[in-house]
């Protein structure tokens, strides 16, 4: 499996690791190195709770210089992602504010995070920004739990 | 005190030249760190005694930046290629973000005798 030696190394590292209950993370082909695959708990307290978000992790070779692109491929109702495409506003995921010191683990830990704390101001769902802006956490926080039954095997309650 | 012990030892025996006791195995321990605060390159994740993953890697036309470590102002430590290779791409510390200059640079002395 040639590549990406910081790559090969994440990889060891997750495989001898105690695994983590809330990140299961996976290389989606055994064969390629640059593509993974998380799945996040839905975290506790948040309407997110008792789902399992998917994750699409795409590195480039130059890896871990540039971000990896990181996308949900679970459907999640929050105000940081594209509902449609599942596309990721988070800083640490942009070319401005990445370091290497970032790992696979330690991004999908920055997603898992993003999902307890939207962040109203920069939406990427309107719909959902604008719930939180209003004020009306009881319907955002509703709306999210409803698609999080629906998709991510959630209960909804 | 140890001395004590000592004279008390042979007090006790009358002068005999018997021994009580006798040391038949030493086993010293000593631990020691870096004066740093990790001992892991946070780029490549090679720890810091051993060479970088990319000369690791390439042994072959790895030249001396891969066996050298560099000290920013902030007091992070990186390899000096990895930390090179990261300031064309943003001119800050990969750990704290601020402006990186180099403090110091030093080879590492023992990179031959690592496994």
């Amino acid at each position: 499996m040639p590549g990406c030696p910081r790559l090969l190394k994440e990889y060891k590292e997750l495989s001898t690791a105690k695994p983590d209950p809330e990140i299961e993370l996976k290389l989606t082909d055994e064969a390629d190195i640059y593509q993974w695959t998380a799945k996040l708990q839905g975290p506790a307290g948040s309407p997110y709770e008792g789902g399992r978000f998917e994750l699409k992790i795409v590195c480039l070779p130059t890896y871990p210089l540039a971000p990896p692109k990181v996308t949900f491929t679970t459907p999640v109702f929050h105000p940081n992602v594209l509902y449609k495409t599942g596309e990721i506003c988070l800083d640490i995921l942009k070319p401005e504010a990445w370091t290497p010191a970032w790992t696979l683990q330690s991004v999908c830990r920055a997603v898992a995070a993003l999902l307890s704390h939207p962040e109203a101001d920069s939406p990427l769902n309107c719909d959902c920004g604008n719930l939180i802006r209003s004020g009306d956490m009881r319907g955002y926080r509703s709306m999210a739990r409803m698609y999080t039954a629906m998709h991510a095997g959630g209960n909804g309650s | 005190m140890a001395d004590d012990e000592d004279m008390e030892v042979e007090k006790d025996t009358g002068g005999d030249s018997k021994q009580r006791f006798v040391v038949k195995k030493w086993n010293a321990v000593t631990f020691w760190s870096w004066d740093i605060c990790t001992d892991t390159c946070a780029i490549c994740r090679n720890k810091l005694y051993e060479p970088s993953i990319e000369a690791q890697a390439n042994p072959g036309i790895a030249d001396d930046a891969g066996y050298s470590i560099a000290w920013g102002c902030c007091g992070h430590v990186f390899h000096l290629d990895c930390i090179s290779r990261w300031l064309k791409t943003r001119s800050v510390c990969p750990l704290c973000n601020r402006e990186w200059e180099f403090a110091k640079i030093e080879k590492i002395a023992t990179y031959g005798n690592l496994d």
